[in-house]
């Protein structure tokens, strides 16, 4: 028992290094994502690289290769990485913006469903196609490689848009939703082939099937539901105990059940992590949930992924790597063809289907998990495991170049008048004199809103972007230098004009109590007198 | 937030009497001692006067929402009320305010309190609620008038 502890203690510590170390250079120095560094790390200290390397006081390898198995990964490292995992979809659930998505569903539903199905059936085609092991579209080979085709990671494409000021664009708004609905048909759609992966290779028993689907939707519909409609009761209730400690534990604590009861109907974990987020996502206390486990995520999750890169094997890529390029073109050519297409119905011209295609491109960590299960279930062999990680990587490093190149030039609208943002928000501004009053206003306003008992939380920490959130009522804070500006619905003008109002008149008091502090300067020199005052 | 368990019927005066917005102000915070609300009446009115004399409390279209903050209070406290002559506020249209809407909270102790007049800026914003508000017979129907 202590050796294993020992040994676990040991390949976590490496893996963290290693992928805390490779992320950041990917992420800083080669400006790709910082995922890509994380595999990457995987791959070179793991058990087909440095990893098999005899370590003479363990009196074994660090990462050593276990015969006749598909996952050279111990139970205990690998359990580390699904907890990862939990994690990580958890907070993709509380990250999904079901507003935006209701609001363009019509769209949104079009573009996401169509990408879904367009980019499965390529993706299980060319399977079938050039595989010879695989030689029906129901082999649960063909039905994993499909469904990883599916899955789209929004975050690096939302990344993008909101740099270049086009998040709210009719092109963007359209991704935003259509990624809402993909996540959600994607993480179904694991349901579904992880349960007939775990039924057995053989005959096609539509029967069996069926009741596995209807499991699936089942469980996913009747927790969705009852978790949007029992949340922000059970948020309240937690409110009352006055710890944001609490709320934020017990509401990890619940993911963690939901997982094992999704696992315990013969479904996978994470989807019981992702309803319970996606329950949540809509509670004012989303962003401080996100916020504390961000804490937790940014150390455990890059362990997800270098685990996940410790599993590709050089020789079975060296094997298939011809078949991984096509099969990562098709996957390509999937969103393109499947989200595009679509979007030409609903007024985009050819310029805005391909922005909506490129933007719907990027592949993050549900690939990864859906390749992890089917190699853990003996599904997929070390060979398809190696082609999801290559389409994992062409997908990142194709997909942002893309679509900076889609969004140049000018509307991918039809009718450029006709804005696909119809959302209605007011917008109130404060221009300061300078950034450090507009710095010190923020400051007070955000304060000033927490005395009113809302949740303020920092979007982005490179930018002073915050959300605020009470109950149904939500406020964006911008300072852009010396300008604060406060986007919210038109019901909450009154509120939000209020509080500015009073600031400015703490403001004004705080000026007046300056004035007769005397002189600054003056002040200044009798502080610096003594500093560096004689000794002797 | 529930309007009506912050503000019930009884907190209703319907007309407030003084002619200047000093004496507007001593009315109101006397109403609310009045009713029991207050621990310390001069240091609630000292709140509601300072907070006066910063800057005007007159929000335009005949409506004015002084208010405070005090440690001598330990929740919202909070009246409405109605002057028939108008009282000069110096709001930023100029008009004179006939529709008066005091809040009296906690100095340090996080709550709703500036959302309480937020909701009723809201509510006042509507002109057909404004005039049903000074038309009313009596202070029910002026509640009536406010949060229906």
């Amino acid at each position: 028992m202590t050796h294993l502890m020992t040994v676990l203690v040991l390949q976590v510590a490496v893996l963290t290094l290693a992928a805390q170390g490779m992320g950041f250079f990917f992420e800083k120095k080669l400006r790709q994502p910082r995922v890509l560094g994380e595999l990457a790390a995987g791959m070179i200290v793991g058990p087909y690289a440095l990893g098999r390397i005899h370590i003479a006081f363990l009196h074994q390898p660090l990462f050593p290769v276990f015969p006749g198995e598909t996952m050279h990964v111990t139970p205990e490292l690998y359990a580390v990485a699904v907890l990862a995992s939990i994690i990580l979809l958890f907070l993709s659930g509380l990250e999904t913006d079901l507003p935006t998505f209701l609001r363009f569903s019509g769209v949104g539903s079009a573009v996401g469903l169509s990408g879904v199905v367009v980019s499965f059936l390529f993706g299980n085609l060319i399977t079938v196609l050039l595989v010879p092991s695989v030689t029906s579209m129901m082999d649960p080979a063909a039905l994993f490689l499909g469904t990883l085709s599916t899955a789209t990671s929004v975050g690096i494409t939302a990344r993008i848009l909101s740099e270049r000021r086009r998040m709210s664009s009719p092109e963007g708004v359209t991704i935003l939703a259509a990624a809402v609905l993909d996540d959600v048909i994607g993480i179904v759609l694991i349901a579904i082939v992880v349960a007939i992966g775990r039924l057995g290779g053989g005959g096609i028993d539509w029967g069996r099937i069926g009741v596995v689907a209807a499991k699936a939707f089942g469980f996913w519909i009747v927790a969705t539901a009852a978790g949007i409609a029992f949340a922000p009761r059970l948020v309240r209730g937690l409110k009352r105990l006055h710890s944001v400690d609490v709320i934020v534990g017990t509401s990890f604590g619940l993911a963690l059940l939901l997982a094992g009861l999704a696992e315990t109907v013969g479904l996978a974990m994470i989807i019981g992590a992702y309803v319970t987020g996606l329950a949540l996502s809509h509670t004012d206390v989303a962003d401080e949930i996100r916020e504390r486990m961000h804490g937790l995520y940014h150390y455990l999750v890059p362990l997800f992924f270098a685990v996940m890169g410790m599993m590709v094997d050089f020789a079975a890529v060296a094997r298939v790597f011809v078949f991984g390029l096509i099969f990562s073109a098709v996957a390509i050519a999937g969103k393109l063809v499947g989200c595009g297409l679509p979007a030409l119905a609903f007024g985009f011209n050819r310029r805005g289907a391909l922005r909506i295609g490129a933007g719907m491109l990027p592949r993050g960590e549900v690939t990864l998990i859906v390749a992890g299960i089917g190699l853990s279930a003996g599904i997929i062999g070390p060979e398809l495991f190696g082609v999801s990680v290559m389409t994992l990587l062409v997908g990142s490093i194709v997909a942002p170049p893309a679509l900076i190149a889609a969004f140049r030039g000018g509307s991918g609208y039809r009718n450029a008048d006709d804005k696909a943002d119809a959302a209605q928000s007011t917008e109130v501004h404060l221009d300061l004199p300078t950034v450090s009053a507009a710095d010190f206003i923020r400051a007070r306003i955000i304060e000033a809103f927490r005395s009113e008992e809302f949740f303020v939380n920092r979007v982005d920490i490179n930018s002073p972007i915050y959300r605020i959130r009470q109950d149904e009522k939500s406020i964006t804070l911008v300072q852009r230098g010396s300008d604060i500006s406060l986007v919210t619905a038109p019901e909450n003008e009154q509120l939000v004009r209020l509080i500015l109002v009073e600031e400015i008149v703490e403001l004004k008091e705080l000026f007046e109590g300056l004035q007769r502090f005397g002189d600054p300067g003056e002040l200044g020199g009798s502080l610096l007198d003594g500093l560096l005052g004689d000794d002797e | 937030m529930n309007l009506r368990k912050a503000l019930t019927v009884d907190d209703v005066i319907p007309e407030v009497s003084a002619v200047t917005v000093e004496g507007i102000i001593r009315e109101m915070v006397a109403f609310l001692d009045g009713r029991g609300k207050l621990r310390d009446a001069q240091a609630a009115l000292q709140s509601v006067l300072e907070r006066e004399k910063k800057m005007s409390t007159g929000v335009g279209h005949g409506v004015a929402i002084p208010h405070g903050k005090t440690d001598t209070v330990d929740e919202l406290v909070t009246c409405v009320g109605r002057s028939a002559q108008g009282v000069d506020f110096a709001g930023p249209d100029g008009e004179r305010v006939h529709i008066l809407v005091m809040t009296i909270s906690p100095a340090n102790r996080t709550g709703p309190h500036i959302q309480f007049i937020s909701e009723i800026a809201r509510l006042l914003k509507e002109g057909d609620r404004r005039r049903a508000y000074l038309a009313a017979e009596d202070a029910a129907g002026m509640y009536r008038a406010l949060l229906q």
